[in-house]
């Protein structure tokens, strides 16, 4: 099965020759636009950092209070999670589901399994659970929301800013930290490598076997 | 140019998953790299498209016309709906975060909720189009569609910092509604298939 000659437009199906793209060059589809491929230097190797990074970071982004407000002597503090909690408290068991999947679980599932991918690709290791784990972090790309919950607290703070003064705490620097890592994490990884890796770890570990 | 025609034609599929390109004529069912299911397009896209879209369509109802959140003074309750929050923003002198707000909540979801519409139209009556400038409509609809939870975060923060004695701010029942139209797009957009738009196109 020689079918690796050719490659496919995943959004117009057009069927091309593989470019071999240089360092910091973009191939784009001909026909659609699309940007097909983006090669990054030492992709495999920022990836793991990256994650490693991603993967500290996230305890004091979710375990450290983020805003802090004080209302007549009374003072609140926020942290992800309480957010979460607020909500299923009034009643909201779905908001406060979406929440936690979109702005908790699943970021610490893709960190984990870019972690654990670009790791056994670092050491070349092979793992037969490589293939599912990819496939995984490659359907939760859309879901993992840092950014937009960013955006989230930004309006939050000018809504609160009109009732009394905000202190901010070291919780929201540790998870703008992260979403600047997991920005880089995202840009740095370099699909077509990483899965052309895998197939090659497969091969090997089937033919020393 | 024998290149320059879909990969279908020519008797490929790409693996969804992985990018892998298999030959139909082995008639493989699942992709020979990642083990996932081949598909020559998403299975069923226009119907699960239309139907994903249909639901969003009718909770955007009740998300615009219910409460997202009420704010408790003492007693006095005071019901915010989407369209609400973004003026009050707007009045008080925060102009840009109210532009915002007014963009990720109302602009890109009923957007949203229209461009989808639109392609389906197109891909199911064959129209002949500029598929280029129609794919990056749609990849456009896909990118900024998460973009729409920012409200539903907000209310999140809100809901657990304001909650003194006297002043509390609760969650609406548009909350629930906006939050699921927002992921029913998103399934709306993840499941239509912009290549049916190229392979409807009689002049490529
Ligand atoms: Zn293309
Ligand atoms: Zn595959």
């Amino acid at each position: 099965m020689n079918s690796t000659n050719y490659d496919a437009c995943p959004e117009c199906d057009l069927l091309l020759k593989p470019a071999q793209p240089k360092l910091g060059e973009k191939v784009h589809c001909p026909r659609c636009g699309l940007l097909l491929s983006r090669p990054r230097k030492q992709s495999i190797e920022r990836t793991f950092a990256l994650s490693i990074a991603g993967f500290i970071l996230f305890f004091p982004a979710n375990l450290l209070p983020m805003v802090g407000l004080t209302v007549l002597g009374n003072a609140n503090t926020g942290i992800l999670i309480s957010g979460v909690i607020a909500l299923y408290n009034d009643g909201m068991e779905a908001v406060a589901i979406v929440v936690f999947l979109a702005s908790i679980l699943f970021p610490l599932v893709h960190l984990c399994l870019s972690l654990l991918i670009s790791g056994h690709l670092y050491f070349n290791c092979p793992n037969r659970y490589l293939v599912a784990w990819m496939r995984w972090m490659h359907h939760l790309d859309e879901w993992v929301m840092l950014e937009v919950y960013m955006l989230g607290i930004i309006v939050a703070c000018v809504k609160l800013m009109a009732i009394a003064p905000l202190k901010l705490g070291w919780g929201l620097y540790a998870f703008i930290a992260l979403i600047i890592i997991t920005t880089m994490l995202t840009s740095s990884l370099d699909n077509r490598l990483f899965w052309l890796r895998i197939e090659q770890l497969g091969k090997e570990s089937k033919n020393a076997s | 140019m024998q290149a320059k025609a879909n990969a279908l034609r020519q008797g490929f599929i790409r693996c969804h998953d992985c990018g892998y390109l298999v030959k139909t004529v082995d008639q493989p069912s699942t992709c020979p790299r990642c083990d996932s299911h081949l598909h020559a397009r998403h299975p069923h896209s226009l119907q699960r498209t239309t139907a994903f879209l249909f639901s969003s369509f009718l909770l955007y109802i009740p998300a615009n016309v219910f409460p997202i959140m009420t704010v408790n003074q003492f007693g006095a309750g005071d019901a915010h709906t989407i369209a609400g929050g973004i003026v009050e923003l707007i009045d008080s002198g925060m102009i840009p975060i109210g532009m915002l707000v007014l963009v990720a909540s109302i602009l890109v979801p009923s957007s949203k909720l229209i461009g989808i519409g639109l392609l389906l139209l197109c891909a199911h009556f064959r129209w002949q189009i500029n598929a280029r400038r129609w794919t990056v409509m749609y990849r456009i609809i896909a990118f900024v569609g998460r973009w729409s939870m920012l409200d539903i975060f907000m209310i999140s923060i809100l809901v657990d910092l304001v909650d003194f004695g006297g002043i509390q701010i609760i969650a609406g029942p548009a909350a629930t509604a906006f939050a699921a139209v927002v992921i029913l797009t998103m399934f709306a957009a993840e499941n239509f298939d912009p290549r049916l738009l190229w392979d409807n196109q009689k002049n490529l």
